[in-house]
């Protein structure tokens, strides 16, 4: 169905405006003095090698973001994998309990979260090592892998559960020939979910870190106060390539607009 | 899993007894005591801290007592004294998410009802550049914004040099910016100002509005609104008629929501709004790791702004559940 022509001018003045600050930014990014205008003044990539190459404090910053990513991700999708599985099995009070409590830090303000992180850190002695900041945003984002693990074991096939059990399978073989491999795109959805947002946050990782060591986005806040510079706007441009990366992996790997809620029938 | 593995596995699965009940008994408890430490104790210990009161110098020792919660309500001289200096911080935090809240979901509400006219592909395409956006890290955007709304290269350098500023300056347009913090004597100026604020916040959660509003609207009976348009509606009727009346409590829901979420910005708030202007959560900032540092009246600070949002967070609950059978 076509749409009419004021319908789409709509949805293009609204990518424009979603896209413009973005686009603001990564201009900026190619800006030859030490100050951030638009458009960018006598063009260079020299940002670029300061970021990636000579400057430590930025490739130190950028290892540990991509380290707490990766395996707090990872984490989370460990953790929401039997949450889910219980859920979806017995559905009983324990276990929807369990999920509703691994929900309840994605559903709050952040910033509370953070500052009650930040004293439990401080209460065990953890405050400022990676292992808290890690597990902190295990605990931010496991909602995102528990609710696409959950949409993919909905989704798994009614009647290849009864052949299985039909054919004498027990639930640990079903598990591992039937749910495992047809979840499995959903889990990677999960995980690419929690790895972006683990990447891009800001205010629980401030609060953990206490200062002893920083990631991007704490690094472009602490520089935040000395006015913006081009070297942050690389940064920028380097979270957002991630994350649309990531978001295609996605919806390569799964059925994007279904991910999203969308109908099934069409 | 190996072979061996799932033999194991089936023995427990053959004998329900109590080594097969047990085992997945331990498992079980252990994911509760975990998801419990990392997710639920947190939120107890802001509590509690709250509860202490601030030493000599940045620290602070437990208690039991509620002075940090009557100075957020009537203030630390009180009776002598009343202040509602927190209040209106609270007061500040609602009028922002809610103007906020409200933008994002009146403008993505027609955009995601295009959306889903389009063909699959496309809006596989679409979804992914708004997670790009939804993603970025607040401090980006903020960022952008800055840039785009900066005195030197944003949105007032394009208004002069449009020529707009000087015709705003002659029909009392520019006046009335000025009345209201939108100009300085010479040029239009958004920072610092409640509108660059309210801006950056709805840009925020604008990706967030469109996914929350997709599956109602991807899910609407489009034979419903066929029928409407052969028997003569116009296209506007459709919209009051059918598709509104299906989708209020989804965009109720949604908006509450949205509300919660841009309770605890703080990058864009920090930036945006003036000193005089801001809000609960760069007083709690402050309280805990920032200038004031008195980490028991940020915790207080805090339980009052977990109170708001939960009670706000409940009421959507409600209204989303009630649609469900």
């Amino acid at each position: 169905m076509r749409l009419h022509w004021a319908a789409r001018l709509f949805m293009a003045l609204a990518a424009i405006g979603v896209a413009m600050p973005i686009v603001v930014v990564m201009a900026s990014a190619l800006n030859g003095g030490r100050t951030m205008t638009f458009p960018p003044q006598d063009p260079t990539l020299d940002r670029f090698v300061e970021f990636f190459v000579s400057q430590p404090v930025w490739r130190a910053a950028l290892w540990n973001s991509v380290v707490v990513a990766l395996s707090s991700a990872a984490l989370a999708v460990l953790l929401a994998w039997p949450i889910a599985y219980w859920v979806w099995r017995e559905n009983d009070r324990a276990s929807k309990t369990l999920a509703a409590m691994a929900a309840l830090p994605f559903a709050l303000p952040p910033i509370v979260f953070g500052v009650g992180l930040g004293f439990m850190w401080q209460v065990t002695g953890g405050l400022g090592t990676y292992w808290a900041l890690i597990l902190s945003h295990t605990a931010l984002f496991l909602a995102l892998p528990l609710v696409t693990i959950s949409i993919g074991l909905q989704s798994v096939d009614r009647a290849h559960l009864d052949a299985a059990a039909t054919m004498g399978a027990t639930p640990a073989v079903t598990l591992r020939t039937i749910i495992l491999p047809q979840v499995m795109p959903y889990t990677a959805s999960g995980f690419f979910f929690a790895m972006v947002l683990s990447f891009n946050e800001f205010i629980v990782t401030f609060f953990v870190t206490s200062s002893s060591f920083s990631t991007v986005t704490l690094q472009i806040f602490n520089s935040l106060r000395n006015g913006f510079t081009p070297t942050m706007a690389v940064a920028a441009v380097t979270f957002i390539f991630v994350s649309a990366i990531g978001f295609s992996i996605v919806a390569r790997f799964s059925d994007l607009p279904r991910l999203m809620g969308a109908d099934q029938t069409k | 899993m190996s072979a061996p593995d799932a033999d194991l596995a089936r023995t427990f699965e053959g004998r329900p007894g109590r080594v097969g009940l047990s085992l997945q008994g331990v498992l079980r408890g252990l994911m509760m005591a975990l998801v419990c430490l990392i997710c639920v104790v947190p939120f107890g210990l802001i509590l509690a801290v709250s509860l202490g009161h601030k030493v000599e110098g940045a620290a602070w020792v437990w208690g039991f007592e509620f002075s940090n919660y009557t100075r957020f309500f009537v203030g630390a001289l009180w009776p002598e004294q009343w202040s509602d200096l927190y209040l209106q911080k609270l007061e500040y935090s609602l009028y922002y998410a809610v103007i906020a809240a409200v933008l994002a979901v009146l403008t993505a509400f027609p955009f995601t009802w295009f959306l889903t006219r389009l063909p699959r592909a496309a809006q596989a395409r679409w979804l992914i550049f708004l997670l790009s956006t939804l993603s970025l890290s607040e401090v980006f955007v903020v960022m952008g914004w800055d840039i785009l709304l900066s005195n030197k290269s944003g949105l007032p350098m394009v208004l002069r040099e449009l020529g707009i500023t000087d015709w705003a300056k002659g029909n009392g347009i520019f006046d009335w910016a000025r009345a209201n913090g939108l100009a300085n004597p010479r040029d239009f100026k958004f920072k610092t100002s409640v509108f660059a604020t309210v801006l950056t916040m709805a840009y925020l959660v604008w990706p967030y509005a469109v996914i929350l509003l997709y599956p109602p609207l991807s899910r609407l009976d489009h034979s419903m609104v066929e029928a409407a348009r052969t028997m003569g509606a116009r296209p506007m009727q459709v919209m009051r008629t059918v598709i509104l009346p299906t989708v209020r409590l989804p965009l109720i829901g949604a908006t509450l929501l949205l509300f919660v979420l841009l309770l605890g910005v703080y990058v864009a708030v920090s930036v945006f709004a003036d000193p005089a202007q801001q809000t609960i959560a760069i007083s709690i900032y402050d309280e805990v790791r920032g200038a004031t540092l008195n980490a028991p009246f940020g915790a207080a600070q805090s339980v009052i702004l977990l109170l708001t949002a939960g009670a706000f967070l409940l009421l959507g609950q409600l209204i989303l559940n009630r649609r469900a059978p």
